[in-house]
């Protein structure tokens, strides 16, 4: 029993000098007040990992090939689509969550990758389509197909950036340590966004404690904590799965959105086309030559 | 309940409403899933681009007027994973193809399935997919 105080009292102390000494939190009340839960919970984990495995070539996880997400794109697999979520939301994010879903039903629908933009973490977990890892004993690269979209995740025992540096990010700021073959993470200095289209909403202030790894041979697993004193009353724990992809040559390519985008939003707030021969048609044939010139005043 | 839309439509107990996966660049609320539509007509145009790919296909309505008609499919890999070669749809060739038309009434729609000369069946739907002479074929359990 007094061994068992010690060491809690020992590893309470240790959670607490590490969170101080990463660098750019000890003095950022706002880091404090913002991330404080999920940065325990991932130096907690790092704790409890001896402070993570040290990584080396030979002993990296073999997560090569190509993997796509598994059980739709529901941030909580376990929901089916237009349902109710499992987060429990603020009022503020209720409300919005429940305005957005009465919207939906009325055809009025509008998702910012229609302007071509990154998905952004977290919403990025959710995205189907075809993903790859990177893995390097300092530092993995996962990556999704759709925009190139690419979380760089740092493991060669660095903090996160100072907060007079920091500023929203569309894949967050993400650091992370090995507990023998799983991978865990910590993110923050995210941008809004939903977890996608018919889901709530989160805010920049969304920190997320992932544990990666790989169950089978065809299966990697993420084991996901999210933490947003803005739209969570309480920290949301969902698990995501990815699967292996077997289809002969595929490839991942660079994927622009730019390349046949006719997608606009109308002032109702609805998502519509601009269809082949109409007015403002962007032809992806006639892309290199940019879009018609505009009619040039006749010079005197 | 089915809303008409074009001369050719597919009865009732051919609905393929459930068939179109999700979209991850765009809502899909323009299109009438409740509603399909078939057009026979010839290829003018594979655009096997992202974020969607597009496909043409040139048809006579009744008035004797050609329209092209636009069916939106998803990108390069998804259409590759259902087997959906680039190679595919020739310009020219002619087609039958069935999906869920825009609502208010332009000739466009999302891409359900696509049936050749051959009698194969093209689609992201597994369960719609057939070999030539319209024969099941064998899915994969593995995306």
């Amino acid at each position: 029993m007094n061994a068992f105080r010690a060491h809690t009292a020992v590893a309470a102390v240790t959670v607490v000098v590490v969170w101080t000494c990463v660098p750019g939190i000890a003095s950022a009340q706002d880091y404090a007040k913002w991330y404080k839960q999920s940065e325990q919970h991932f130096l907690e984990l790092k704790q409890n990992a001896g402070g993570g495995t040290k990584m080396t070539w030979d002993k990296l996880p073999d997560w090569t090939g190509i993997w796509t997400r598994a059980d739709g794109t529901r941030f909580d697999p376990n929901v089916p689509n237009y349902d109710p979520t499992t987060a429990r939301l603020t009022p503020e994010y209720q409300a919005r969550f429940e305005k957005k879903l009465a919207d939906q039903k009325k055809g009025l629908e509008w998702d910012s990758l229609s302007y071509c933009l990154p998905a952004g973490f977290p919403r990025w977990l959710t995205e189907p389509f075809l993903r790859e890892f990177i893995v390097r004993p300092e530092e993995v690269w996962w990556i999704t197909e759709q925009q190139s979209e690419v979380r760089r995740i740092y493991t060669d025992g660095r903090g996160h950036l100072p907060e007079d540096e920091a500023y929203p990010l569309w894949e967050g700021d993400s650091i992370g340590f090995w507990d023998g073959d799983t991978l865990v993470v910590h993110t923050i200095n995210n941008k809004e966004g939903q977890y996608n289209r018919g889901q709530p909403d989160y805010s920049d202030k969304v920190s997320v404690v992932e544990k990666i790894r790989k169950t089978n041979a065809n299966t990697i697993e993420d084991d996901i904590t999210v933490y947003d004193p803005l739209s969570l009353v309480e920290p949301w724990h969902v698990t995501n799965r990815y699967v292996r992809v077997t289809t002969p040559n595929l490839r991942i390519n660079m994927w622009s959105c730019e390349e046949n985008n006719n997608v606009i939003k109308t002032s109702d707030g609805a998502t519509q086309f601009i269809l082949k021969g109409e007015q403002g048609y962007k032809d992806p044939n006639k892309l290199i030559k940019g879009p018609e010139a505009p009619p040039t005043p006749n010079p005197k | 309940m089915k809303r008409v839309v074009l001369a050719a439509f597919l009865g009732a107990g051919m609905s393929v409403t459930a068939s179109v996966p999700a979209s991850a660049h765009h809502s899909s609320a323009a299109y009438d899933r409740d509603a399909d539509v078939e057009v026979a007509g010839t290829v003018r145009e594979f655009q096997y681009t992202n974020p969607h790919s597009w496909l043409f296909v040139e048809m006579v309505d009744k008035a004797g007027k050609t329209v092209d008609w636009g069916f939106e499919a998803e990108g390069p890999s998804t259409l590759l994973r259902a087997g959906i070669k680039i190679s595919a749809l020739k310009p020219g060739e002619r087609v039958t193809v069935t999906g869920h038309p825009l609502k208010d009434g332009r000739p466009a729609a999302l891409l359900v399935a696509v049936t050749k000369g051959d009698g194969s069946v093209l689609s992201t739907n597994a369960a719609l997919r057939r070999g030539t002479g319209g024969k099941p074929v064998e899915v994969s359990s593995v995306p």
